[in-house]
């Protein structure tokens, strides 16, 4: 398998991480107590602290996802 | 460190001592089998001495949440009555076993640790796991309290209180099937099932110690037990012997139509193996990402290395972001399963599990997949590594129990919080599937776990070893001293 680099993603920013909460919420309709928004933000900075490194990591485009539907 | 919050006094301590000699306190399942099958004792009489047992220790160890009290008797006896007509009473015969509460009970609501699964009307037939012990002749006497919806590792739980450490009250059972390893580590039962999604079946088991098996991902039925992440969730055994492990395990192979994930694979039995120990199998020590990093670690790691001659190191590629990804699809999968639930009853669950679920929803799909596709680059990466070895070992916990309440440990200079590194090192594992058993290392004063991770469908190495280390002494699982 041939690797092309990978961009490396940048960090969310706070704000960025405010907008986005707050958009998922009414997307996914999805209650959003004032009271809880500094634990979901803490653990959605956690995720996709994660998901950064899941995502610079360069896989090729015929990389098939682990679960496989079978008919 | 922060400071652990205050824990409530222990004011009955130890019991055990208390109890009547030959009522098979702390007694393995094999053993118990063999009295019951021989005649030396009765299914009946086990477990009243069981449900003694459950009424004594389980007001400190917090780690029942339903005591099956006459259905156990009613069961039992039918055990003796099959025995006394002659005919065969399986390999577990009179075995008490509990089950963590998300395994279907009939004529009990699944709870999984929440209190909105209360609502729901009981259950109306066994997950497909208790029906395949009871067929062995095992006694089913309840269910076992666990971390909220099993999105834990610490076994504490809001609505029903923390399960505690047999070894030490006022430490944490870990987490998620925390009453499975409180109960058996504690010796209410010698056998409990739990499940294992990132790694609450190790966790507790290294921070129990006891042992505890996590099959191959498809090896098990998970039907008719509660999901929490259905392309990681496996269902597995603890016990106090490796052999028990095996027999339990033994008992629950099959291909079930009833979950689409089970393997429809020939049953494997491993008990009959165990005698084989560790001949000809290769074992090495994971490093890099798995390095131990305390001295409880490191000591347990260097004494089961040394005894399974596990001269080499290995580096299983990428570890920390196969943990990574799990992460990822932990979250968004758990949440995708709660979504309804919380729109309607957010305020109705532990807060720590929610503001965790509503951010798993967050997540954006796209990083989700790419999870998923490097999980499979991963599994291919590591299987490679089994043609070079047939086990490997690491650690099961970054530390020993720490205390209830306690929010965050020191993982060598780093502050980490608990409730999401206590399985940073069975994630990257459970990730891909891999069998793997947990084997207790008796340090003092608390014991600690080690991982013996194998190929897909090889429990019987892990379990091999496993016995072979307990038959050297190196594991064990000894009452607790308290």
């Amino acid at each position: 398998m041939k690797r092309k680099p990978a961009q490396k993603p940048k960090p969310h920013k706070p704000v960025a991480l405010d907008s986005l909460v707050a958009a998922s919420a009414r997307a996914l309709a999805l209650p959003l107590d004032p009271s809880w928004e500094s634990g979901v933000k803490f653990n959605l900075q956690l995720i996709l602290r994660h998901a950064a490194l899941v995502d610079e990591f360069p896989l090729p485009d015929d990389a098939e996802p682990a679960p496989v539907f079978h008919a | 460190m922060n400071s652990p919050s205050p824990t409530t006094p222990n004011p009955l301590r130890y019991f055990m001592l208390d109890m009547p000699a030959g009522d098979f306190d702390f007694t393995p399942a094999a053993d118990i089998a063999a009295a019951v099958a021989s005649g030396r004792s009765t299914a009946l009489r086990v477990v009243e001495a069981t449900l003694a047992r459950i009424r004594e220790r389980d007001p400190v160890l917090n780690s029942f949440t339903a005591v099956t009290e006459q259905r156990a008797l009613r069961r039992a006896e039918a055990v003796d009555a099959t025995r006394a007509r002659g005919e065969l009473v399986g390999p577990l015969a009179g075995v008490p076993f509990a089950v963590k509460n998300l395994f279907d009970i009939a004529g009990l609501s699944t709870l999984a640790g929440s209190k909105i699964n209360r609502e729901l009307p009981p259950a109306t037939r066994d997950a497909a796991l208790i029906e395949r012990l009871e067929t062995a002749g095992a006694v089913l006497v309840g269910a076992l309290n666990m971390g909220e919806y099993a999105y834990d590792f610490t076994g504490e739980n809001i609505h029903d209180g923390a399960s505690r450490n047999p070894h030490d009250h006022d430490r944490m059972s870990g987490g998620s099937s925390g009453g499975s390893g409180a109960a058996v580590g504690g010796g209410l039962v010698p056998l409990a099932l739990g499940s294992d999604t990132n790694g609450s079946i190790r966790v507790p088991s290294s921070l129990c110690g006891i042992f505890g098996l996590k099959p191959t991902y498809g090896r098990l039925t998970r039907a008719r037990t509660f999901p929490f992440v259905a392309s990681l969730d496996h269902l597995g055994p603890f016990a106090r012997t490796a052999r028990d492990l095996a027999l339990a395990y033994d008992a629950m192979q099959g291909f079930d139509a009833d979950d689409p994930a089970c393997a429809d694979r020939p049953v494997d039995l491993v008990a009959p193996l165990l005698e084989r120990g560790a001949d000809g199998l290769r074992v090495a020590v994971a490093t890099g990402y798995f390095k131990c990093n305390s001295g409880e670690t490191c000591c347990a790691i260097d004494r089961v290395s040394a005894a399974l001659s596990a001269n080499r190191d290995i580096e299983i590629p990428q570890a920390e972001r196969a943990r990574a990804a799990a992460f990822i699809i932990t979250a968004s999968e758990g949440a995708s399963l709660h979504l309804n639930r919380l729109r309607t009853r957010a305020e109705d669950y532990d807060p720590a599990v929610r503001d965790r679920l509503i951010a798993g929803a967050m997540t954006p799909a796209s990083l989700v997949v790419k999870a998923q596709k490097f999980r499979r680059w991963y599994r291919d990466e590591v299987l490679k590594l089994f043609t070079e070895v047939d086990a490997i070992l690491a650690p099961a916990t970054p530390c020993t129990a720490p205390l209830i309440g306690q929010q965050t440990f020191m993982f060598g200079d780093t502050e980490l919080p608990v409730r999401a590194n206590l399985g940073l090192y069975t994630q990257p594992i459970s990730f891909i599937g891999l069998p793997v058993v947990a084997v207790p290392v008796p340090l003092a004063p608390l014991p600690v776990g080690v991982q013996i991770i194998a190929a897909p469908w090889r429990e019987d190495v892990a379990l091999r070893l496993a016995h072979a280390l307990e038959t050297k002494g190196i594991v064990a699982a000894p009452p607790p001293s308290l």
